[in-house]
């Protein structure tokens, strides 16, 4: 029995994490988004410590920067998908958030107008508890008074690049507030020391660090000072989960040349020489269909695996095809996702 | 206004936000609310709860796009549509009007970016009271002779997810429901605005720097500033169009970063704020790293492509008017759904791998399946006719065997 039935058997030797240090890669395709296989990495390394380990691995605490969606988003989909409450696990000390969406390029709103998002703030508590009990609604709930803490955090916008990560109200939530590396790489630090109390071993979630590199002005400098810091970050933290964008459009290039192309195809393939661990999520070759929601590709970098590591199931499996597995999922309309080969689909 | 008399409950709604509403309503007054509003009235006008998780929805003002959105039947709020089209042609147009008049009608403030007055004055008006119910005693009477051919017809039409079903009955039975979320309109009319300030249109500043940080700021004032349940709409017409933007505005660091803070403020106000915006792929293909990158930071793609029509057949069917008004004009690609691709494809989609075209006639516009084209022609005649213009292809055949 895995430690948590969210998680499909299938699937269950590839979202745990390795015994030593690693780096793993999870690409993703504008028709299929790997956010689900994100939600099932952040089960199986915060899980685990409830039920006390009995799946390998003893847990792990876990800082997710997400560049492309918001908290409430992942808490949401923790809870239906995964079953996890991502909030308790923060007050925990086992989980840190940094939101690297809401104000990286959008600046707080102008002097003046905090007259209105005062009264959204007050008005929310009695619009919204009424919407019943879906958690779908919490987003509600919660959002008008993170954004008036936002906009109170951002009261001084000048000289707040070194202090902002100290900004936000609850602790363990952080907010990047500039695409600069280093900002990252502080805020990271910072977001770090909240988790790292209990002495287990860390895991890193990048979501989508690739919009930094997309979004730059100057995107191949960018994506020097991004894979150092991976890789200086690495040297503290013994896991990495870097989830980015494959899309066809981005990897291949075109004639005339663009840059965001090109340092996207860099980030790519050097990262996945880095990883020890590729999962790709990809749509169907073939096109829709009604009982498949898109295909997994997993493939684990052989070269660098040395006898060590995964759950034993696994190894065998990694014996039969060195090229990878690949499997179908598709997700329910509950959150819950089944995996399963090509061509079982009903079973 | 024609409008207001049909502002009666919605029966979709659940009845624990029918209360919620009574406590809200006197607080609430956006102009186009009613003042002799029920307790049963929503609490903002055209927003409804999706009939799949609940997440208030509106609707784009396109009945068949609504359809679409993975049952969801209207836009989910805080979420972005990115409709880019091919050619030279402009069928993403009449969608933004569609989106900005049931946005106009419903209260909802509308910004438009980098167009101006002209371009709110061509807004289409709602569909006739009359002419409408005309139709409907129609319908109704037809339904009597074959009401299950009847109703499938419709289904069809309204391109029918599950979800669907009640806005395509809607039509025959209960209309006036489906008015008050999604109003009939006719391109062929013109919407009078409101006295006042209905639509915001924010200026493309002739800046050296980017020009979407003033375009952000302004909308961010308007959100900041309006009553707390104000609905907003951003409507975005041919972003990066070298007509109207500033020529180093294409740039990755300049547009990118803009729909990503565009994205972090749908994200902010996940309960007042939709956009839809419109790109002409012609000038910027979906081959490219920017297209892509773009498409990844909206919440929702569309791809119109436009069949080549000669200027010939053009004509033809222009003087047969009623006939080949459904005579789907494009193909309509579905990249990516709000909140369900998000989700990572969560549960079955009917329909989602489907063909779909869409048909822009006088009046409104229709997205279909292409395979199963609405049909109403019945004649010989028309059959000729559609036989002739599409060359015989295997769709009259089928026709002449169904009827």
């Amino acid at each position: 029995m895995p430690p948590s039935s969210r998680i499909p058997p299938l699937l269950q030797p590839y979202v745990g994490l390795p015994k030593d240090k690693s780096i793993l890669l999870l690409t993703s395709t504008l028709g299929a988004s790997a956010n689900w296989l994100v939600i099932r990495f952040l089960c199986d390394a915060l899980n685990t410590t409830h039920n006390g380990g009995e799946g390998g691995g003893e847990g792990a605490n876990v800082v997710l920067v997400s560049c492309m969606r918001e908290h409430e988003f992942w808490k949401q989909e923790a809870r239906k998908g995964g079953g996890l409450d991502l909030e308790k696990c923060r007050r925990e000390g086992t989980f840190a958030f940094v939101d690297a969406l809401s104000a990286l390029f959008l600046d707080a709103p102008p002097q003046g107008v905090g007259v209105g998002m005062g009264t959204q703030a007050a008005r929310a508590p009695q619009t919204l508890p009424l919407r019943g009990a879906p958690p779908g609604r919490t987003v509600l709930v919660r959002e008008p008074p993170a954004a008036a803490a936002r906009q109170g955090a951002q009261t001084d916008p000048a000289g707040n690049k070194t202090a902002s990560a100290s900004s936000s109200t609850p602790a363990g939530l952080y907010t990047l507030q500039s695409a600069d590396v280093a900002h990252l790489k502080a805020t990271v630090l910072t977001a770090l020391s909240h988790v790292c109390t209990n002495g287990r071993k860390t895991l890193l979630v990048l979501d989508n660090p690739d919009v930094l590199i997309a979004t730059s002005a100057t995107p191949t400098r960018t994506l020097t000072s991004l894979m150092s810091l991976l890789l200086t970050l690495h040297t503290q933290i013994p896991h990495i989960l870097v989830h980015t964008q494959s899309d066809d459009p981005l990897l291949t290039l075109s004639s005339p040349q663009q840059p965001i192309e090109h340092a996207q195809h860099n980030f790519l393939v050097k990262l996945a020489h880095m990883s020890r661990r590729i999962l790709s999520v990809r749509v169907l070759d073939t096109g829709v269909a009604r009982d498949v929601s898109g295909v997994l590709r997993i493939t684990e970098n052989t070269s660098s695996v040395g006898g060590t590591g995964l759950i034993p199931k696994d190894e065998e499996e990694r014996e039969t095809d060195k090229g990878g597995t690949e499997v179908l999922y598709r997700i329910g309309g509950d959150g819950g996702v089944k995996v399963f080969e090509r061509g079982a689909g009903e079973s | 206004m024609a409008f207001r008399k049909r502002n009666v409950a919605l029966k979709r709604a659940p009845s624990g936000e029918t209360n919620d509403n009574a406590l809200l309503d006197p607080s609430s007054s956006p102009p186009a609310t009613p003042a002799t509003a029920s307790a049963s009235n929503p609490p903002t006008p055209g927003v409804r709860p999706s009939p799949v998780d609940g997440r208030p929805t509106t609707s784009t003002g396109t009945p068949s796009l609504d359809g679409i959105l993975a049952g969801h039947a209207g836009l989910p709020l805080g979420t972005s549509l990115l409709i880019g089209e091919n050619g030279t042609t402009e069928y993403a147009t009449p969608l933004l009007r569609f989106y900005a008049a049931e946005g106009v009608v419903q209260g909802h403030k509308v910004h438009v970016v980098g167009m101006d007055e002209v371009w709110g004055r061509m807004l289409p008006g709602i569909a006739e009271e009359r002419g409408s119910g005309k139709k409907r005693e129609d319908a109704k009477e037809r339904m009597k002779i074959a009401w299950r051919y009847e109703g499938l017809g419709q289904f069809e039409s309204a391109r029918g997810a599950s979800a669907n079903r009640s806005t395509a009955q809607a039509d025959g039975s209960s209309a006036e429901d489906a008015a008050l979320f999604c109003h009939t309109f006719d391109l062929a009319k013109r919407l009078t605005l409101p006295v006042g300030t209905a639509i915001n249109y924010i200026p493309i500043p002739r800046t050296t720097s980017s020009p979407f940080a003033a375009i952000l700021q302004n909308l961010q004032r308007q959100l900041a500033l309006s009553l707390p349940n104000t609905v907003h709409r951003l409507v975005i017409p041919s972003l990066l169009s070298p007509a109207i933007y500033p020529p180093h505005s294409p740039q990755p660091s300049s547009v990118l970063q803009f729909l990503h803070a565009l994205r972090a403020l749908l994200r902010q106000y996940p309960t007042r704020l939709t956009a839809i915006i419109t790109i002409p792929l012609s000038l910027y293909p979906r081959s490219t790293g920017l297209v892509r990158w773009m498409e990844i930071l909206s919440d929702g793609v569309f791809e119109l492509s436009p069949f080549a029509v000669s200027l010939h057949e053009n004509l033809a069917t222009s003087a047969g008017a009623t006939k080949d008004e459904e005579r789907p004009q494009g193909m309509f690609a579905v990249h990516k759904l709000p909140v369900f691709h998000e989700k990572g494809g969560r549960g079955g989609l009917e329909g989602l791998g489907e063909d779909l075209a869409f048909t822009l006639s006088r009046r409104k516009f229709v997205v279909a399946k292409f395979s199963l084209p609405p049909v109403e022609g019945d004649t010989e005649a028309q059959e000729a006719a559609v036989r002739e213009v599409s060359g015989g292809s295997a769709m009259p055949r089928k026709e002449e065997l169904e009827f």
